[in-house]
């Protein structure tokens, strides 16, 4: 890298290897949990059962009206759950991907949910006359119509949860975000045999910002693309 | 002392959240003062730069998708940091208010300007073709088919992102700015009592969120478009 | 006669030992002192949790050099660091027995009570408030209030100057309460970290900073354009944070905390942390065989209001 002053090339190498693989690891553990979660929930959600329906429209709307850095900070600071000798606390980082993965699968949920209501009755009917029960017919022909046009929003969700992952910078993870912020404070202090411009903090928090950016930028056109794609 | 956890479920303490009524209330005001002018602001960006981009207009569109790109791509809270720290080194010194409600208007409006254009764009241009028969110019035309009519559309899209501009109040927090969730956050520090100070905030946002939401759902019905269109 | 006497000089020199045993040699060189004692000090039974698990954990700061931060590679370093190594090597016999979670002013104490960690040494001042909640080890370092002011300010007398200002500090720090109870007019803003209160000094977002000496004294001599203030106040020791009725961990830690100040270690140490033009200036503020830190218990200092 030819024009990174010296003072910086230390820092961008410790964002790099101790804060992005962080944020990487959160976001892959809350898409996985959104999505296996929210697809659950969001098939469930179509059945004519309404305690069942009312219930996972609770989980949904209490989950996306909270904001995530509220449900985050409760996990956190919740006391120690204990039984016997079993110890429950989550740290930082499971508090982080928990409250996350709340979040991802209601959202995941909502979007199943109107994908599966979008299929038009007739492919319920012909799959049903077919001799398919419930569990098939979801299985064999809701379900995979539903999940391609469920790609390009999940394509739009993987986005906002690598960007929500820098919630988990206020419970202190040391993700992205929270690398730099350190580093920042290491250069401000000018105690720990860093030099630095005074400039630095505009072009660490400005590394940040093209780190997500190099991240999300694909992706969001990927997930236009799909959605061209799908239309057809 | 491991036995607190059971001990506080059956004792939530209504006293922490009554004693605290007044730092809670003041926290609201805060968190209600950005939030409105985020939500307002954001509005107005969206609009406009919308018009830009559905219109194709020359310099002007390049500007906002760079600037709708820029800001989609990377995380709100980021941005908020970038503006309260990394702005003064440009000679730019914003006390924390003007930071709170900036960052979440930049941040809502680069959202808005993509509801509203969809919205736009997605009015038939027959319309539009009618107004200029009828002998209105580009600007009149926009004003009395484009914008009412692409506004309609676009406005489940608008009104979520404006929830989530009122939502995203909660990372204003960083900068120290008092609203709800650092009071509570603050509350819970030093009382420990963390689930009486977080359902009380969950209240709070729940009661913000679900009333604006019931709003569009109000407003959806209401100046739904005739279907013929 | 020469019985008296004989029996007098024994006599004597009895009690000189008695005397130098218990209040320690104060004349001879610290090299003559260290060899009298044994590397490690005779401590008291490890508790259980911490005996059981291998390796401590312990909260630090992460964003207060030269106390508590991280390097470029990673490793935790500081004052507050080594004094926790240091623990480790004498409770694992290694220095990197020892997980370390990174903490705020404000949320410490949180941390240390919700059981995440068996105790912090995060620039924990004493404060009687304070030691309702938590226990306090012996002190192990002193630090005193400073302010960081641009160079055209002057301050003079804290009451008359701080009415009317703006003024930064962390969240939940001593001076937070001190500034709430004793300067009601001036406005007070929290920042997340120190370096966050400098940047507002700088950006005129705030007229100035209170904070410890050692950290602004670092930031002072760094940057041409800030300067501290001449007003020394709530001159506290810092202790170890404890959870209220570990008795073991406090008889644990006070005695390794005792056996380190025996040791001078406290000085080796800050001179492993702390930049050599600022040794002569801190020197007294290190617990040492010659210097014994006490907590005001008679009058707690953030009720004391400068006049």
């Amino acid at each position: 890298m030819p024009l990174v002053p010296d003072w910086f090339r230390p820092v961008a190498e410790y964002m790099l290897r101790e804060g992005l693989p962080e944020t990487l690891r959160i976001a892959a553990i809350a898409l996985v949990a959104s999505v296996a979660i929210g697809l659950t929930l969001g098939t469930l959600m179509t059945i004519r059962f309404f305690p069942l329906r009312w219930l996972i429209r609770f989980y949904v709307e209490v989950w996306r009206g909270l904001p995530i850095l509220v449900t985050v900070l409760f996990i956190y600071w919740l006391p120690a759950y204990d039984i016997g000798s079993f110890h429950l606390q989550l740290n930082a980082y499971q508090s982080a991907a928990l409250g996350l993965s709340l979040w991802g699968s209601a959202q995941v949920a909502e979007a199943t949910r109107g994908a599966v209501q979008s299929i038009p009755k007739e492919q319920h009917e012909a799959a049903a006359a077919l001799g398919f029960g419930w569990i098939g017919r979801h299985r064999f022909v809701i379900l995979p119509q539903a999940t391609r046009r469920l790609l390009p929003p999940m394509v739009g969700l993987l986005v906002n949860i690598i960007q929500n992952t820098t919630i988990a910078f206020v419970i202190g993870v040391n993700e992205f975000l929270q690398a730099g912020t350190r580093q920042f404070e290491n250069v401000t202090s000018g105690l720990t045999g860093q030099v630095a411009p005074s400039y630095a903090p505009f072009m660490i928090f400005g590394f940040v910002m093209l780190g997500f950016f190099v991240i999300c930028f694909p992706l969001t056109r990927l997930a236009a693309y799909l959605e061209k794609r799908l239309v057809v | 002392m491991f036995d607190r956890s059971v001990h506080i479920l059956a004792s939530f303490e209504w006293s922490v959240i009554w004693d605290n009524r007044g730092l809670f209330w003041d926290g609201f005001k805060h968190t209600i003062k950005a939030g409105a002018l985020g939500f307002v602001l954001a509005y107005v960006v969206g609009l406009v730069l919308g018009a830009v981009r559905a219109h194709r207009i020359p310099v002007l569109n390049q500007v906002a998708v760079t600037y709708v790109e820029l800001i989609r791509n990377t995380p709100i809270l980021v941005q908020i940091i970038f503006l309260y720290y990394g702005l003064p080194v440009l000679g730019v010194h914003l006390e924390t208010f003007t930071v709170a409600w900036l960052s979440i208007t930049i941040w809502g409006g680069a959202f808005m300007t993509e509801n509203f254009r969809a919205g736009f764009e997605a009015v038939p241009p027959r319309l539009r073709e009618a107004g200029y028969a009828l002998g209105f110019t580009p600007l009149k035309a926009f004003l009395n088919v484009t914008l009412p009519i692409g506004g309609r559309i676009a406005l489940p899209s608008t009104i979520n992102t404006a929830i989530s501009v009122v939502k995203n109040t909660s990372l204003l927090l960083i900068i120290g700015y008092p609203e709800l969730t650092y009071v509570a956050n603050s509350i819970q520090s030093n009382t420990f009592r963390v689930f009486e100070a977080f359902s009380a905030l969950a209240v709070c946002y729940l009661t913000i969120v679900w009333a604006l939401s019931a709003l569009i759902r109000f407003l959806e019905a209401r100046l739904a478009l005739p279907e013929a269109l | 006669m020469k019985r008296i006497v004989v029996l007098t000089i024994v006599f004597g020199l009895v009690v000189t030992a008695a005397v130098a045993a218990t209040f320690g040699t104060a004349a001879p060189s610290r090299g003559v002192a260290q060899a009298t004692l044994p590397a490690k000090p005779k401590l008291p039974p490890l508790p259980a949790a911490v005996k059981a698990r291998g390796k401590w954990q312990i909260g630090v700061k992460c964003d207060t050099p030269p106390f508590g931060w991280q390097d470029t590679s990673g490793r935790n370093r500081g004052y507050d660091v080594e004094v926790a190594r240091q623990f480790a090597r004498w409770a694992f016999g290694s220095a990197s027995k020892v997980d370390f979670t990174c903490v705020t002013t404000a949320s410490r104490i949180g941390t240390l009570t919700s059981g995440r960690v068996d105790i912090i040494i995060s620039t924990l001042t004493w404060t009687a408030d304070r030691e309702k909640v938590i226990d306090f080890s012996v002190p192990y370092y002193n630090a005193a209030g400073r302010l960081l002011v641009k160079n055209d300010v002057t301050v003079g007398k804290l009451a008359t100057w701080m009415p009317g200002k703006k003024l930064v500090s962390t969240s939940g720090s001593i001076y937070d309460r001190w500034i709430k109870n004793c300067f009601k007019n001036t406005s007070f803003q929290v920042v997340s970290s120190p370096a966050a209160g400098v940047l507002a000094v700088k950006n005129d977002q705030a007229d100035a900073m209170m904070y410890d000496d050692a950290f602004l004294v670092g930031v002072a001599a760094n940057d041409s354009s800030l300067k501290l203030a001449s007003n020394v106040f709530l001159k506290v020791p810092w202790g170890v944070g404890i959870r209220k009725g570990e008795t073991d961990m406090k008889r644990w830690v006070d005695a390794s905390v005792r056996g380190m100040r025996a040791r001078d270690m406290f000085w080796s140490i800050l001179k492993r942390t702390i930049p050599r033009r600022f040794w002569k200036g801190f020197k007294v503020n290190a617990p040492s065989p010659k210097i014994k830190l006490q907590y005001p218990r008679a009058s707690p200092p953030e009720n004391n209001c400068p006049s």
